[in-house]
């Protein structure tokens, strides 16, 4: 009996247990990209089929997104692939977009998401600098936000400049992005659409990656020997385990049911990024102490996981800018709305995407 | 039926004949109140079929889909329905007869059930065996009449006051072990032999009692004799599934009185409280999805319970210094009594401690704490 179910598809679980073996024996490197952006087509499978990607759902990029995050691949599959949904979306998709979207397909561009709030666009020129953009140092192309639309940036264009960072995660990289009256082509995508997009995807990976450092601990703790016997028999470290399945399984089930409902995006994208977040640091941070010692070296995979978790913690909304925005969202601080065939009080939750400014407490 | 035609009609169906005096009562903490009428309620829903939605329709219920009877559930939380008086019946007792109930029980027993007049408690934890249900000493002998014969203790039993059965595990066999020699029989609570006596909680109301058997006659036995550990777990196991989801919805309820109140007492600026509120609404959507996943019972059991209490206590929190002041009768707000009652969350159903170890050796396949003792249980 497990704990957890992943709810997918047959073909999702079929796609998850290939990307699991061959990603057990791949090395993250060039070649790993090549046959995972390239051959197997990984990040282009939410790209339609009429720019060359597998056509699939927000859901197969996911199970893509789960798995690199699980073994902290550090290869930019999350961005690319998402850039494929975003770039691939109806009405979005087309000549101008059409060569990015086929060099996604077949592994040829690496994407990068750039959303800053200095960076503003006018007659096709982007301007503006960003920091800690997540995988930007190797991006081909930028989604940049500027204003409410979605601008894609070559690196390459005159005017872009991309600064590489030192980061104390070093299986993801980040870049400060520059721009300079660089040329964009607005693409008509929904810049906070793809914004909440993300945000679901790095719930989808922090979930996973937590599940993974509970399964890595759990193992350790049914070999490591205290006492004349399995760390695994104490109650005191048993019962934190148990604690720690009911977090990761809610977290799990929380980031499918953000993929699950697209016309909540602008509640349970906050949501389940903080909520995930916040499950993973907490599960990280569990990993080292459980290992005692060991999980203290440099040697042992935990403090990668420990340093992802604080990382995506901390970038694309704070626990508590989060937790305000979905209370915001939700309308719990503004309206309460009486339903009264029954004479029961019942709550309205309220979801828009506009009006950020308030003045709410928390 | 189509789900929106369903919904619609439970919903005009509840808006015709549920009693404004009902809307919210019986909750947590107020399983005192108004029980004639809600005695009479469950008659009105049964006569109205709204009773074993999910049982087989060849034992007389409506075979309706799990999403159905969520539906129902959901709209029964909506409308503001009573706590109900009959669950144990349908939903532990009923569900148990269709597992393990031979055809001529299942003809005695269901149709009472089913139409809200049969009342039944679960005998089963004693002073002596919470946790450790296996260690319960509760005895029945058989008669040369060839009737048993129950003595013994239960407690912490739900409804007995208004119950009409019992379904008690008792040894019947006293050179077995632990588990081994346990039946489940059916008493019928109003005789000499069956004194209940109800435990004052905490919040000063009673839904708890006490039921002492001294020589009380049974009429029945689900299983065979040595079968009650059996048909125990088999109570556990439905013990939770669809009415979670419904009670998941009374949670919804709940939190919109809370944050109502803070709002109305102008606590909304206090960052704290308006912090704790967001994750409060934060995490009852985390519950409700992932009981959607349907994860292990444990999951949600460990997670329900933390949510709810941690509910109550912001409730009273959000009331202030008013919270420290009770009513002539010791008579409590909602809020009160929902940060009283639920500290019973964590404990009836399986303790948090024993979800715990259910998850870690289970779910996770950690090794036992001790090696086991011969005959132990594993008790959840």
């Amino acid at each position: 009996m497990s704990y957890l179910d992943y709810g997918d598809s047959p073909e999702q679980a079929e796609l998850r247990s290939g990307l699991r073996s061959f990603l057990a024996r791949a090395d993250g490197g060039a070649d790993t990209w090549k046959r995972l952006a390239g051959e197997l087509g990984v990040c282009g499978l939410g790209v339609p089929s009429a720019f060359g990607g597998a056509g699939a759902g927000l859901g197969e990029v996911a199970v893509a997104v789960a798995e690199a995050g699980r073994v902290l691949l550090p290869l930019p599959v999350l961005s690319t692939a998402l850039a494929g949904v975003v770039l691939g979306s109806a009405g979005v998709a087309d000549a101008r977009t059409g060569e990015v979207l086929a060099g996604i397909a077949d592994g040829s561009v690496r994407a990068a998401f750039v959303f800053g709030d200095e960076v503003g666009a006018a007659d096709g020129r982007v301007s503006g600098v960003v920091e800690h953009v997540l995988d930007g140092a190797a991006a081909d192309v930028f989604l940049v936000r500027a204003g409410t639309g979605l601008y894609l940036v070559r690196a390459g264009n005159a005017g872009v400049t991309v600064t590489v960072c030192e980061t104390l995660d070093q299986t993801r990289s980040q870049a400060v992005v520059s721009f300079r009256d660089a040329v964009g082509v607005a693409t008509g995508a929904d810049a906070g659409r793809a914004e909440e997009l993300l945000r679901v995807m790095l719930a989808v990976e922090s979930a996973a990656a937590a599940e993974y450092c509970l399964d890595v601990t759990v193992e350790y703790l049914k070999t490591r020997r205290q006492f004349g016997r399995a760390l695994g028999t104490f109650q005191a470290l048993r019962h934190r385990c148990a604690d720690l399945a009911v977090e990761v399984a809610s977290a799990v089930a929380t980031a499918r049911a953000a993929l699950a409902r697209p016309e909540e995006l602008a509640v349970l994208g906050p949501l389940a990024k903080k909520y995930c977040a916040d499950v993973f640091w907490h599960v990280a941070a569990e990993m080292i102490q459980l290992h005692g010692g060991i999980g203290f070296t440099w040697e042992h995979e935990s403090h990668r996981y420990l340093k992802r978790a604080k990382t995506t913690q901390l970038l694309h909304g704070s626990p508590a800018e989060l937790r305000h925005l979905v209370a915001q969202r939700a309308g719990l601080y503004e309206e309460l709305c009486p339903v009264t065939t029954t004479g029961v009080t019942e709550f309205s939750w309220r979801a828009t995407l506009s009006g950020n400014a308030c003045s709410c407490p928390a | 039926m189509n789900d929106e035609h369903f919904r619609g009609e439970i919903r005009d169906w509840l808006a015709a004949n549920l009693p404004p005096e009902l809307i919210g009562a019986g909750g947590p903490g107020r399983e005192h109140e108004l029980v004639a009428e809600r005695l009479a309620w469950e008659q009105t829903l049964g006569a109205a079929g709204w009773i074993g939605l999910g049982w087989p329709e060849a034992d007389g219920g409506r075979g309706l889909p799990w999403r159905q009877q969520a539906i129902f559930y959901e709209e029964y939380a909506r409308a503001g329905g009573p706590g109900r008086v009959g669950h144990i019946g349908e939903q532990l007792l009923g569900p148990t007869l269709l597992m393990f109930g031979t055809a001529e029980q299942k003809q005695r027993f269901l149709p009472g059930i089913l139409a809200g007049t049969t009342m039944w408690c679960q005998g089963y934890s004693e002073p002596e065996a919470g946790s450790d249900l296996a260690g319960l000493r509760t005895r029945a002998t058989l008669g040369s009449d060839g009737r048993w014969r129950v003595d013994g203790q239960k407690v912490w039993t739900s409804f007995a006051q208004f119950a009409d059965w019992c379904f008690v595990l008792a040894r019947t066999d006293f050179s077995a072990e632990r588990h081994h020699g346990l039946s489940c029989l059916l008493v019928p609570m109003r005789q000499a032999g069956v004194d209940v006596r109800p435990i004052v909680q905490l919040t000063g109301t009673s839904e708890f009692n006490e039921v002492f058997f001294s020589g009380a006659v049974a009429d029945g036995m689900i299983g065979s004799p040595g079968d009650g550990w059996r048909v125990a777990m088999g109570t556990l196991g439905v013990e939770r599934g669809v009415a979670v989801y419904g009670q998941q919805l009374g949670f919804e309820r709940e939190f919109s009185a809370v944050l109502a109140l803070a709002r109305a007492a102008g606590r909304l600026p206090d960052p704290d409280v308006a912090a704790r509120l967001a994750d409060a609404w934060i995490r009852l959507k985390v519950l409700r999805f992932t009981t959607e996943a349907a994860v292990v019972p444990s999951v949600a059991k460990l997670l329900w319970s933390s949510w709810h209490q941690r509910l109550g206590e912001l409730a009273v929190d959000v009331m202030g210094p008013s919270a420290t002041l009770a009513g002539a009768s010791y008579e409590l707000t909602d809020e009160q009594r929902l940060f009283l009652f639920t500290r019973a969350d964590t404990i009836y159903g399986g303790s948090n401690e024993i979800q715990r170890n259910i998850i870690a050796e289970r779910g996770l396949g950690l090794p036992r704490e001790l090696p086991r003792l011969r005959g132990q249980s594993r008790a959840g």
